[in-house]
């Protein structure tokens, strides 16, 4: 349905996207994952035709949308990061507005602002002033905005940025309905790894402008397969120790925090004998251990070398 | 086009304080400063010589030669009083064949009434001379005579009508201040595109089927609207309610407002294509704006600014040229054809201003 060959755009000569590849199918729903800075909103941004890349191409169904941008701009809805919404006018005041740009009016519209209203559960406080509703609800009608015309693809840039977790889980039950129940195309932004998780089926990392891994959950986390993850709580935290953990054989990777240790090791490097064996003669005392299940968060580190929420 | 304006109304009907603060702003600055400029009309004169009453009577008829100050006699602690308190800027101490001005400062009136009543005094004290020398008392209505009907007689006559044309500078101020509140309200209103871009609404209408000349329009349009409700509201309280001189021909005056709104509109979105957040636009616009009358000379009378590098810069601003034509109607009765060319000149002031301020907007949206 929609993708993208070699996507690329510099802003003043730097390059915050590189050669991103990505495709979604009718119906599919897709996550960009990253930290803060990857280059998922510029993507999306090229994507959605608000800016023009400096090199690549897009294609809707065969059709380059750089050069006739009107029929991605027709069935794509734009969740922005941003509250793109007038603060001073109520919800249904702000969604008679962006229903009217979409050229509604009359009946279609008013069943348009119903319907969206109603679809983020904001039907009851329509008349109120937006500037008056939580960051919650506030986030729920960005999103509604970008419904009223019933696209076929929605493209969601960080759309949970700085809400509770009750608002959070609503409008992740929200975008799911809509990629189950009415077939919508999601493009998913976040870097929160559990939603993506959660929504999509399948999952682009993106790190410094460049995708770095791209496929399904199961397929991201085959690139762990290789290796165990180890979490060890120790009554004190000792460099000399963590420098010495990092010396053993078929040790990837550490991260030390306080008093715990995440070590990534090759399976079947027995590692916890060695660790015991390490401690006693460091006179540290390990707490407790256990061996975790990689998750999509261990493929980044994996991936990226830091954490997702640097 | 409509959406946009519908939505910027909105937001004013939601929040009418501000327009309306303007306008109060407008009609306040035009009492505050144009009041300021007092010609008096009506001057006080009083007498402290034993047979006071005699000599305020003989020079109370002397001094009203014509309509254009009343001299009256008031009591000489009143009159004091009233100076003391700036309530009035001078009044006139007679005595029998001199005088003494009573003022606290000097103020531009209190030279034009010194030169009326200085005028009043040399005469009759030239009249009293010759009288003194001839010794007969018809030789005072002879000079009268002679003088009412003197062998070289001046008569003014103005260019386009026998009337010579009466400048009034509260009137020009009226408009000054009128242009200068309404360039503050049409900078609040366009600034609304940076606001909208900041925000990412301007996105979404980017987005949707609008084109991008129905989005600008809808803002100018927005703001040309508010901006001249606020002009026409203004002018026709000072024309009806407090009987200003607003001149006979107010439908031409209005669309000279209305050509100096589209273009100062411009100038905005000319400063608008140079920021990039709301934010600076404030810092910015306020600072410039109120060089602008300044510069065109609003505050001024004509032919103040003689400098031509401030003549060519105030030309540059459609200020000077909305009230070089606005002045004219009102003074001159200049007709649509004589103010055509100051139209022509905002038109251009606003067709390349704008031009220059979207590609500005533009260039910085890649």
């Amino acid at each position: 349905m929609l993708e993208t060959i070699n996507l690329s755009k510099s802003f003043k000569g730097k390059k915050v996207v590189q050669d991103v590849n990505l495709y979604l199918n009718n119906g599919e729903s897709v996550g960009l994952l990253g930290p803060n800075g990857a280059g998922k909103s510029t993507t999306i941004s090229m994507i959605s035709t608000l800016i023009k890349p400096t090199s690549g191409e897009i294609k809707l169904n065969g059709v380059n949308t750089i050069d006739k941008p009107g029929e991605i701009r027709r069935i794509s809805g734009v969740v922005p990061q941003e509250l793109a919404l007038y603060q001073e006018l109520s919800a249904y005041e702000n969604l008679k507005f962006f229903g009217a740009i979409y050229k509604m009016k009359g009946k279609e519209l008013e069943k348009g602002i119903q319907q969206a209203l109603e679809f983020v559960g904001l039907e009851a406080r329509q008349k109120d002033l937006v500037k008056t509703y939580s960051g919650g609800m506030k986030r729920r009608l960005n999103i509604a905005a970008a419904l009223l015309h019933k696209p076929k693809i929605l493209i969601l840039d960080e759309p949970t940025v700085g809400i509770d977790p009750q608002s959070r889980n609503h409008i992740l039950e929200t975008v799911r309905m809509l990629n189950q129940k009415d077939g919508t195309t999601i493009l998913y932004t976040s870097h929160y790894m559990e939603e993506v998780e959660q929504l999509c089926d399948r999952l682009y990392i993106m790190d410094h402008g460049k995708i770095i891994a791209a496929g399904t959950k199961a397929e991201l986390l085959s690139i762990l397969s290789t290796e165990d993850t180890i979490k060890v709580e120790l009554n004190k935290m000792d460099e000399t120790f963590v420098e010495y953990v990092k010396t053993i054989e078929g040790v990837r990777k550490v991260e030390a925090s306080h008093s715990q240790m995440k070590i990534i090791a090759t399976k079947g490097s027995n590692l916890i004998s060695k660790l015991v064996h390490l401690a006693e003669k460091h006179h540290i005392q390990l707490i407790n251990f256990h061996t975790e299940t990689p998750s999509l968060e261990d493929v980044f580190l994996h991936l990226t070398g830091s954490k997702l929420r640097n | 086009m409509n959406s946009v304006l519908w939505v910027q109304f909105c937001k004013d009907k939601r929040n009418p304080l501000v327009i309306l603060l303007f306008i109060a702003g407008s009609i306040l600055a035009t009492f505050l400063f144009a009041g300021g400029v007092y010609s008096p009309t009506t001057v006080a004169i009083f007498s402290e010589e034993e047979n006071a009453s005699e000599i305020e009577t003989k020079w109370e008829s002397l001094l009203n030669v014509d309509d254009s100050i009343q001299f009256e006699i008031v009591e000489p602690e009143e009159a004091r009083t009233n100076v003391k308190d700036g309530n009035i800027d001078v009044a006139v101490m007679l005595m029998e064949t001199d005088y003494r001005l009573v003022v606290t400062s000097e103020l531009p009136s209190v030279s034009y009434v010194q030169q009326h009543v200085e005028k009043v005094f040399q005469r009759e004290a030239q009249i009293s001379a010759i009288v003194e020398t001839q010794g007969e008392e018809d030789v005072r209505s002879e000079i009268e005579n002679y003088l009412a009907d003197a062998p070289f007689q001046l008569e003014t006559q103005g260019t386009g009508s026998e009337q010579v044309p009466k400048y009034n500078l509260s009137t020009q101020l009226l408009f000054a201040f009128t242009f200068l509140i309404s360039m503050f309200i049409l900078g609040l209103k366009v600034n609304n595109v940076t606001n909208d871009k900041v925000s990412g609404i301007w996105d979404r209408m980017i987005l949707s089927p609008m084109t991008k000349t129905n989005m600008y329009c809808g803002y100018v349009l927005d703001s040309f609207l508010i901006t001249l409700f606020q002009i026409v509201v203004v002018l026709l309280m000072f024309k009806y309610v407090m009987n200003y001189e607003v001149g006979d021909n107010l439908w031409l005056v209005i669309m000279i407002a209305a050509f100096f709104t589209f273009s100062m509109i411009s100038v905005a979105m000319l400063i608008t294509g140079f920021i990039r957040t709301p934010e600076q636009f404030y810092a910015i616009y306020p600072s410039v704006i109120p060089l602008i009358p300044l510069i065109s000379g609003a505050y001024m009378m004509p032919g103040t600014i003689t400098n031509p590098i401030l003549l060519f810069i105030a030309d540059l601003f459609p200020m000077a040229h909305a009230m070089e034509a606005i002045m004219s109607v009102i003074f001159y009765n200049a007709g649509l054809q004589d103010v055509m060319m100051s139209l022509l000149f905002m038109l251009l002031i606003g067709v390349v201003a704008m031009g220059i301020g979207i590609n500005l907007i533009e260039r910085r949206s890649k």
